[in-house]
């Protein structure tokens, strides 16, 4: 290593090495305009002896010139790379302030006052001239530079702010990350826990004081309800939709799949509806997730509550021809995992309260929709190839009775094979 | 050509023969080849050059790139291999003659720490890889 300037000898490895006339061919960067203006005078300098010595051969003895074999190795590091090395380096030279770079700047005030000093015994009649250093402000500058090519990152730092923490993370990719969860998210989240606490100790506490949480519990749960803003919908603003967009979201997922056991009735069937509506849409935007599955049990749960006339309506969305597509809502389902274990659950629960003796209570046409979901189920079901078939989360048990109902035996064999395939 | 008078660089002895010191107490000879910002180098026939007394023996090792942070000192060798009082034997001399230096210390070591102990002084384990 070097230090200080460099001599007039000129090593002769200089010039028989790939690297050093590589090294020659080097010409000024930018960068070098925010130096010290006697580094660069020095600099410009040392680049016109180097040239004017190479091309006359002047301070090589021959003795010297012959010693030396070639360097097979050599020239590993291109010059472009040794640029590159010192242009980082000098980079970081920038400053304003002497604290930075202390001995930088300290060797070339010392620098200029001696050759201020010979200049004064050389030519005692000129009057000595004041040379200030220039150094040019820099209004903006990127405390992380990031050199094209290269790895990392560079620190850059002036006396205007102090080195910066490179970052872990380059910024640069952000298109292919996700958006970070809206801050409602965690809001959710956080009232959500609320009311786990407030039910865990309910479960946990003496009669007496159920009451005081159950109501605090029915507050905190009717907030979140409304925070949701559940409502209806075209199918063209389900992309704007908050309640949907949440939805489209694992995280959001599994809010609502937390959230449903501390709903009340009404509001649980209103979801249930909700999604059932937007399945296609849901399903589509589930794709690469495929965490829809995370809502199957609680639905479930939902659905075996449900009445025959709300059940009816639940199918009726599933049935419904959609604007954009010539596939059926249920087709579409029955393709996807979730979609085809909601409809199980559904067609299920239809037929649980069938073959009960509960009174049914359903509204006109209640019975031609159900039977007319039936036939369609089963018509599906035969007809898609049971590769296209998903595989369900769970499969019920009276789904073949359910189909014994309305069919004949060999369709409903068929059906059975296909279910269980 | 200096790039940089007034600073501290490694462009000059790109191509030349450096002995390198790190911080583990190896002592490693190879020419060097290629740095960057954080003086991480990278030396070609590379060797680890174990001294013990006035012997020394040469384990060659190849390539190595060594991190920055690790290296104590480094400075070029421009003297020949016969310019040395030192004398070269064997890896295996060498590597025994090691392990015996190495025992001893620790004997010594260890009567050390017994002698202090027994008069009330505990001196802690020092920092393993800053041992000089």
């Amino acid at each position: 290593m070097y230090f200080g300037p460099m001599s007039s000898s000129v090593d002769p490895a200089l010039f028989f090495s790939p690297s050093a006339m590589g090294q020659l061919n080097f010409s000024t960067p930018s960068h070098m305009t925010q130096l010290h203006p006697q580094h660069q005078r020095i600099l410009m300098q040392q680049q016109g002896k180097q040239w004017a010595e190479v091309f006359s051969c002047a301070s090589v003895s021959p003795k010297k010139l012959w010693s030396r074999k070639a360097d097979p190795y050599a020239g590993l590091m291109t010059s472009k790379e040794k640029d590159w090395v010192v242009k980082v380096q000098m980079m970081q030279l920038q400053s304003e302030n002497m604290d930075d770079d202390y001995y930088y700047q300290t060797y070339y005030h010392q620098l200029e006052r001696k050759q201020a000093e010979e200049e004064l015994l050389g030519r005692r009649n000129k009057p000595p001239k004041l040379v200030t250093p220039f150094i040019q402000k820099v209004e903006t500058y990127d405390s992380v530079v990031r050199i094209a090519g290269s790895l990392g990152q560079v620190t850059v730092s002036t006396c205007y702010s102090p080195r910066r923490a490179i970052d872990a993370v380059h910024h640069a990719l952000v298109e292919e990350e996700l958006p970070p969860y809206p801050v409602l998210f965690y809001q959710l989240f956080l009232q959500l826990l609320e009311v786990e606490e407030v039910q865990q100790k309910m479960s946990m506490a003496l009669r007496e004081q159920q009451p005081h949480r159950e109501e605090k519990k029915t507050q905190k749960v009717e907030s979140i309800y409304q925070a949701l803003k559940i409502r209806a919908c075209s199918s063209e603003e389900e992309a704007e939709d908050e309640f949907l967009q949440l939805l489209c979201v694992r995280k959001g997922k599994k809010l609502m799949a937390r959230l449903l056991p501390h709903l009340i009735r009404e509001q649980r069937e209103k979801i249930l509806l909700t999604i059932t509506h937007h399945l296609p849409f849901l399903m589509k935007k589930d794709m690469l997730d495929e965490s829809l599955p995370l809502l199957y049990s609680p639905l479930n749960e939902v659905v075996g509550e449900m009445t025959f006339n709300r059940l009816i309506e639940v199918l009726q969305e599933l049935t419904r021809p959609l604007p954009e597509s010539s596939e059926l809502p249920l087709t579409m389902a029955l393709k996807n995992q979730f979609g085809i274990s909601l409809l199980y659950s559904l067609l299920s629960h239809g037929e649980r309260l069938l073959s009960s003796r509960v009174p049914l209570k359903p509204c006109r046409g209640d019975f031609e929709a159900w039977t007319d979901t039936v036939y369609l189920m089963s018509q599906e079901l035969s007809r898609l190839p049971t590769t296209s078939l998903a595989e369900p989360l769970f499969l019920p048990s009276n789904l073949v009775l359910l189909f014994c109902r309305y069919l004949d035996k060999q369709t409903v064999y068929h059906l059975a094979a296909k279910m269980t395939e | 050509m200096n790039y940089m008078p007034g600073t501290a660089s490694l462009i000059q002895d790109i191509d030349k023969k450096h002995l390198v010191l790190l911080r583990d107490g190896r002592t490693l000879i190879g020419y060097l080849r290629s740095i960057d910002q954080f003086a991480n180098l990278v030396l070609h026939q590379t060797v680890e050059r174990i001294h013990v007394g006035k012997k020394y023996g040469d384990i060659p090792r190849g390539i190595f790139v060594v991190r920055g942070e690790n290296v104590v000192l480094l400075g070029e060798i421009v003297s020949k291999e016969s310019d040395t009082p030192l004398q070269q034997v064997s890896i295996e001399e060498i590597l025994e003659e090691q392990r015996v230096e190495q025992q001893a210390k620790q004997e010594s070591e260890k009567l050390k720490v017994q002698a202090l102990k027994e008069r009330g002084l505990s001196v802690p384990r020092a920092d393993t890889l800053d041992e000089y």
